[in-house]
């Protein structure tokens, strides 16, 4: 690898990049409207007037826009130069990574790691943005009865998309900024295995989030965003808007499991086993597993649901011959696995910065990696408890009950883990830290509001009412959100180079979780006393607790704003941060901030784990002095696809 | 100072548009205007005399005579109620309701819908007949009544509304002929109701998408009180 | 501020020494007495919170509900108690504060087998104990009355309407039932799902198109209660809501002879429901779509 030219690099070739110099995000839309222009004409001329004709003009349009927006960023060049049996050079390569390009390489077909996770944390953050706006829009209009912000119809697509948009962010908020930018880092790789995908990916996220946002202006989704069949078969053209954006955006997942699962499989350095792996990486990895195993579940039910809508078919239509329990089977299937998928990230980043801010190692790493296997090999086993009342298989609800049940042992392990590590350790009360007990807190009070549900009678009270709302913003929101909030907190400095203002994201932080007590503990109240979800009015006795629910939301805003406007300002205007500012071992720390683009001058050689804290010789177990590999002879410029590629190490991977 | 300065931005700006996108969300989805019965005289009826509301409404096969407008709103094909579809009657009052139906129809494909339910002697007047149910295969619509929440006094009222023949002519007002269907109930304590229709006049799945599940056409509120 | 290039090392013995003594005392007893506290004020809220909230029983499977709520939460206040208390000792106890990091590492403790074991153990238990109870209410449900009254519920865009097969298909929009007899219920719906909730007597059945699918309760309280649709199902979800009326015997039988009170009686008219099995709503019906 071509170390030597980041020090001291001739000036890069010109034209290197060739097309590549060209394209951006702007040019990505501007292709993408024109092809979505060009074939929104051509189905509209063709076939607006047949059953199903807007329907087709619809998917038409949008999956225009999705290859245009795609094309005109230049996801394509690389597989068509490759087909043509031209490949990248080193400049090539060097500039596809964002080389010498400043603030522009964010708006580009970027490979490097570090630039996707920073575009994967701004994209998070606004999309988190938008989710939130609806929230308040949500609770503004359950402010009092009788449905006075807007009508029915309306709020039923602001839920769908509040949900949707949300579930995006949260399984993208680790895994995306974190498991791109630190995780390759953690592991001593320069790169990722396959970084044309992930900048793929990344940008396929972003080219389904107009498609989504375009069904407010399609007449709206009916079904909140588990699009239930038939009802979503009845709904508007924005239904078609959401389906094309999960299949879009499933994609986008697998080609992120795909790449982070083999980056951590085989890029790890040498003597980085296993047992000496960092527990964020196992968590990452396990998330991406899921994903790739759950995520067709959904994009199949939607290509169905597709084309039940498109062309008539009647895989969920009941008087052609289908069931609706088909969709509901292939949905919960994902459904399931995918709150995993989510959670997974959040847990591993807090375990991992948890032995750092308790100057302890982590309280059975082996026992962490149980847990988490135990969760990912349950989840996939548990996903018709959301489907006890359905009918479906009545027969089957005591197993499935059983199978719920028991994923509270691996999940009680992971916080044993923690709460062990915090065990006599000498616990740093900064930001990160706290904010894992804000989660501890949180993910107990919705883990054990899941036990409930997973009781079959009990469920038969609780499904489908505010109940089982307030327990999945306990677990998602209170847990998996606050772990993510406490990661950005902790990987701050090593992405930005500034260290957050804690005086104002505690205040934001604190004054957000304040909020979120007030707001879903009085909404388990609601939920108890039989207020079903997803209803845009309700009867009088329940507007007490909507109310307060409501206040309690706006305080959850102003928190999450203050703490958006802490990060910002101290993004641009923040004290620069040391490499490591927490003392942390693991190999993030170890590289100077900010990160240069090949990551490491010289890989190192790993010969313990990272939580040797108050073990013998405790400090961060790279290379030790008289261990240091021989600098590696200047490669060749010219070199094969699979050398060129940051997958390839002549260091070797650890086994 | 300049941390204070960029989070009271945020702050500011953040809720301002928040504030800005739900208001213009609720401005462009305001509910259509209510259409107050008219009181005049009384009735006699086992439980007392009670004054006697009426009110006049149709069905027609687009949305040019109702409350989109004369350009028929966003979907000038779709079938409509008009002149709204929020109601407003007195409680404890006698209310006599006539609709004029200028749509066709076909068959309804849930025959309870046919019969008439709830009205004054469980019957309704189809052009001067006096009718128990009408045929499922000619149904236009229905006006189906129920209470929106359980804890409110109870009232369902179903009525259909037999289609016009396909081929019948049409006038100068671009309507053909209607039926004319009059009904009346009893209605109690003050509330809040919902009525839609049942017949599967819409687009899509089942036929009950597009109007039938957009406020404004088929469905809407009957306010007593 | 120290140069970003290195790495920071780790720290010499320290400047000054901690000054925390209490860091090192015993904490076992401390987090006992604090886990006792919040255990005690968890099971006064378990105990009195929860199945208030949800009011009033009206058949036995809502009061097995609410009890297996309280049952719950008794059980989980002390595990809840336990995380919670020792996350606080530690923060009252261990905590280390200011810009610097510590300057002393923690004890290295790798795990501990007894704990974990217990631990497990212990989870391990409350999950078979919640699986037992959960399995055993169920069983007490299934179990079949006989002769049983039979509702079929009909659910359709935006309303419940129910019929009695065995009384020639008397059909209303409000749910009659007597008072002390089982009733089975037989589902469906007439085009997207729905979920037929009947709040206080704690039961919920999804209506789908297509099947029919049952539930059985027993009310033992008279009373007007509510049914409320639990499964999204289009723009008036929230108000498809009716009433159950349980009465005596003696006045559910007349309001049958008497057709359903106001609702004019099906069996005049309309195709009568056939008594037994009840075929599904959407028999016969051809695929139907409207023109997009």
């Amino acid at each position: 690898m071509a170390e030597m030219t980041i020090a001291d690099a001739p000036a890069p070739a010109p034209a290197a990049g060739g097309i590549m110099r060209r394209l951006n995000v702007v040019t990505g839309l501007l292709a993408g409207l024109v092809l979505a222009g060009i074939g929104w004409a051509i189905s509209h001329a063709t076939l607006q007037n047949g059953t199903y004709g807007s329907d087709q003009v619809t998917c038409i349009t949008l999956v225009c826009w999705l290859v245009g927006f795609l094309a005109g960023i230049g996801a394509f060049v690389g597989p068509v130069r490759w087909l043509a049996g031209k490949d990248l050079t080193e400049d090539e390569r060097l500039f596809l990574a964002g080389k010498d390009q400043g603030v522009g390489r964010y708006f580009r077909f970027t490979t490097d790691h570090k630039v996707v996770g920073i575009q994967y944390l701004v994209v998070g953050m606004a999309l988190f943005f938008v989710g939130g706006m609806l929230a308040m829009m949500i609770r503004t209009d359950l402010l009092t009865p009788g449905s006075k912000l807007f009508g029915l119809q309306t709020y039923n697509s602001v839920v769908g998309l509040h949900g949707i948009i949300m579930i995006i962010a949260t399984i993208v908020m680790v895994t995306g900024p974190f498991g791109n930018f630190i995780m390759p880092l953690m592991i001593g790789a320069r790169g990722e295995a396959f970084p044309r995908l992930n900048a793929l990916s990344f940008w396929l996220l972003v080219s389904v989030v107009p498609v989504l946002l375009s069904a407010a202006f399609l007449g709206g989704i009916p079904t909140g965003w588990s699009a239930y069949a038939p009802l979503a078969d009845q709904a508007p053209p924005g239904q078609d808007a959401f389906l094309i954006t999960i299949i879009g955006f499933a994609v986008s997942v697998a080609l992120t499991g795909a790449n982070l699962t083999t980056t951590a499989v085989t890029m790890r350095t040498r003597g980085l086993t296993w047992s000496r792996t960092p527990i964020f990486v196992f968590g990452v990895v396990g998330s991406a597993v899921l994903g790739l195993v759950a995520f067709p579940m959904f994009m199949s039910s939607q290509i169905f649901q597709g084309l039940d809508r498109t062309v008539g078919t009647s895989f969920y239509n009941a008087a052609g011959g289908g069931s609706v329990w088909l969709y509901q089977n292939l949905f919960w299937l994902m459904g399931h696995p995918e709150v995993y998928v989510i959670l997974l990230p959040a847990f591993a980043a807090v375990l991992e910065l948890t032995p750092v801010f308790c100057r302890k190692p982590l309280f059975s790493f082996r026992g962490a990696i149980v847990g988490m296997a135990g969760i990912m090999g349950l989840s996939l086993l548990v996903w018709a408890h959301h489907m006890y009342v359905s009918g479906w298989a009545p027969d089957l609800n005591g197993s499935f009950m059983l199978t719920t049940e028991m994923i509270s042992v691996p999940t009680g392990l992971l916080i044993l883990v923690i709460i062990g590590t915090v065990w006599r350790g000498r616990v740093w009360t900064r930001l990160p830290m706290l904010a894992v007990y804000a989660m501890l807190w949180n993910f107990v009070i919705g883990g054990i509001t899941g036990v409930y549900l997973s009781d079959v009678p009990v469920d038969e009270a609780m499904h489908g009412s505010l109940f089982v709302t307030a327990h999945f913003h306990y677990t998602l929101m209170g847990g998996a959100l606050t772990g993510a909030i406490a990661a950005l907190t902790y990987w701050f400095p090593k992405m930005t180079g500034r260290m957050l203002n804690e005086k104002w994201a505690s205040i934001g932080f604190w004054t957000a979780q304040v909020g979120f007590q007030v707001t879903f503990l009085s909404m388990f109240a609601i939920g108890l006393a039989g207020l079903p979800r997803r209803v845009g009015d309700y009867p009088p006795q329940f507007a007490t607790g909507n109310a307060v629910a409501t206040y309690g939301a706006y305080v959850i805003m102003i928190g999450m704003l203050i703490y958006a406007g802490a990060l910002i300002t101290s993004w641009i205007y923040g004290v620069p941060a040391p490499a490591s500012p927490w003392g942390g071992k693991t190999l993030e720390w170890q590289v100077p901030t900010p990160v240069p683009l090949d990551n490491f001058e010289v890989l190192p050689v790993i010969t313990s784990d990272f939580y040797g804290y108050g073990e013998n010789g405790a400090g961060p177990p790279a290379v030790p002095p008289g261990r240091r590999e021989p600098a590696e002879p200047p490669e060749p410029v010219e070199e094969p696809v699979g050398a060129q590629s940051a997958a390839s190490q002549p260091e070797g991977s650890a086994q | 100072m300049r941390m204070w300065a960029g989070v009271a931005s945020a702050v500011v700006a953040g809720a301002a548009v928040v504030a800005l996108s739900g208001a213009l969300l609720s401005v462009t989805d305001q509910p259509p205007g209510q259409l107050r019965a008219s009181v005049r005289g009384y009735v006699l009826t086992p439980s007392g005399r009670l004054p006697h509301a009426f009110l006049s409404i149709a069905t027609y096969p687009d949305s040019l005579a109702g409350e989109h407008g004369h350009g028929g709103g966003p979907h000038p094909d779709w079938v409509s109620y008009g002149p709204t579809t929020n109601f407003e009657v007195p409680a404890h009052a006698v209310v006599t309701v006539t609709v004029r139906q200028y749509d066709t129809g076909g068959t309804i494909y849930n025959p309870y819908f046919a019969q008439v339910h709830g009205t004054l002697g469980g019957t309704a007047t189809v052009d001067g007949k006096t009718v128990t149910g009408i045929n499922p295969n000619t149904v236009g619509h229905t006006f189906t009544l129920h209470m929106f929440q359980a804890n409110q006094p109870a009232e369902f009222i179903s009525v259909p509304l037999p289609g016009v023949s396909a081929s019948a002519p049409n006038h100068a007002n671009g309507y053909p002929t209607p039926h004319v269907v009059t009904f009346s109930f009893v209605t109690a304590g003050p509330g809040r109701y919902v009525w839609n229709c049942e017949f599967p006049c819409g687009t899509g799945y089942e036929g009950f998408g597009g109007p039938m599940s957009t406020e404004g056409y088929m469905d809407g509120t009957l306010t007593v009180g | 501020m120290s140069d970003p290039t290195t790495v920071t090392p780790p720290p010499v013995p320290p400047a000054s020494p901690d000054p925390r003594e209490s860091r090192d005392r015993n904490p076992v007893g401390p987090i006992v007495l604090l886990w006792a506290g919040l255990t005690i004020v968890l099971e006064l809220f378990a105990i009195f919170v929860p199945a208030r909230v949800m009011g009033v029983a009206a058949s036995t499977n809502m009061a097995d509900i609410k009890r297996a709520v309280t049952v719950f939460s008794i059980a989980a206040a002390p595990v809840a108690a336990l995380v919670w208390s020792i996350a606080l000792y530690s923060l009252l106890r261990w905590r280390h504060r200011g810009p610097e990091p510590p300057t002393q590492d923690g004890p290295p403790i790798r795990g501990n087998t007894a704990v974990q074991t217990v631990w497990l153990l212990v989870s391990g238990g409350l999950c078979l104990f919640l699986l037992v109870w959960g399995l055993a209410a169920m069983q007490a449900t299934a179990s079949t009355a006989s002769n049983p009254l039979v509702v079929d519920v009909t659910g359709q865009q935006w309303l419940w309407t129910f019929s009695y097969p065995a009384a020639g298909g008397v059909s209303s929009n409000v749910l009659y039932l007597p008072v002390n007899r089982p009733v089975a219920f037989d589902v469906t719906s007439e085009d997207v799902v729905h979920s037929f909730w009947i709040v206080q007597m704690g039961i919920k059945i999804d209506a789908n198109p297509g099947e029919v699918t049952h539930i059985g309760v027993t009310p033992d309280r008279r009373g007007t209660f509510a049914v409320r649709c639990a499964e999204l199902c289009g723009i008036y979800h929230a108000y498809m809501q009716t009433q159950v009326r349980v009465v005596s015997d003696a006045a559910f039988r007349s309001w049958l002879r008497s057709g359903g009170g106001r609702v004019t009686s099906a069996a005049t008219h309309g195709t009568p429901q056939p008594a037994g099995a009840r075929a599904s709503a959407l028999g016969g019906l051809e695929l139907r779509r409207g023109n997009g």
